[in-house]
């Protein structure tokens, strides 16, 4: 049982899930800054500017990524009823995530290792 | 039932926004700071549009959050209280992130400058 992709699928897509729901509390409270005007906005931008959160952003990514297309292939399957193909979907789907988190990735990546 | 159609229509609508999303605001990625947010956020469309966003991520991910948690044995007689406390969460959640939407205006820059 916890070698088949539906199971796979089922955490990565839970786990990733959860990772976002708290990411995202914490993204409205950073950007609510704005709140405090221009200058506050800006101070807590700049620390987000540290390499750190920088490469952080690129496991956000990957996260928004997975959890996106996983979603998609599900609403696919039970939408066409392709259960029958819901394994195929899942390798087409994982192929495709790797290589949108590559392309959207990189670019992150060497933003954040240029440091400008 | 009612919890599981929310989840997959704004699941529908997060693929449309989040694409947008990522698109206009994180590349070519850059600094982000308060100009840079202007310049879109000065179209009262794009608050519209940032502000549905808000809507249907908050839905989805409490939705989501609900689901994971009702799958806790412990956590299940709880229900009534998950759902209101989902609720609280979201309504004070959407308050403050709409209200931040709307900071961004172009006065607020101008008092910088």
């Amino acid at each position: 049982m916890y070698k088949t992709t539906g199971f796979i699928s089922f955490l990565f897509r839970r786990v990733s899930g959860v990772a976002l729901v708290l990411y995202l509390f914490m993204h409205i409270w950073v950007i609510g800054a704005a709140n405090g005007g221009a200058e506050a906005f800006n101070a807590r931008m700049a620390v987000l500017q540290a390499p750190l959160f920088r490469i952080l952003e690129v496991a956000l990514l990957t996260a928004v990524i997975y959890h996106g297309f996983d979603g998609i292939r599900l609403l696919i399957v039970h939408w066409f009823r392709v259960t029958e193909y819901r394994q195929s979907l899942f390798y087409a789907m994982f192929v495709l995530f790797v290589l949108v988190s590559i392309v959207g990735g990189v670019p992150l990546l060497l933003f954040a290792l240029e440091g400008n | 039932m009612r919890v599981f159609i929310m989840q997959r229509l704004t699941a529908v609508a997060l693929v449309l926004f989040l694409t947008l999303h990522m698109i206009v605001v994180h590349y070519p990625p850059g600094h982000l700071d308060f100009s840079r947010v202007i310049e879109r956020l000065a179209n009262p469309i794009w608050k519209g549009i940032d502000i549905l966003f808000l809507l249907a991520v908050l839905i989805h991910a409490l939705a989501g959050a609900y689901a994971v948690l009702m799958d806790v044995e412990r956590v299940t007689p709880y229900k009534r209280a998950l759902i209101g406390g989902s609720i609280i969460l979201g309504v004070v959640a959407f308050v403050y992130g709409a209200m931040t939407i709307l900071a961004f205006d172009p006065s607020a820059l101008l008092a910088v400058n």
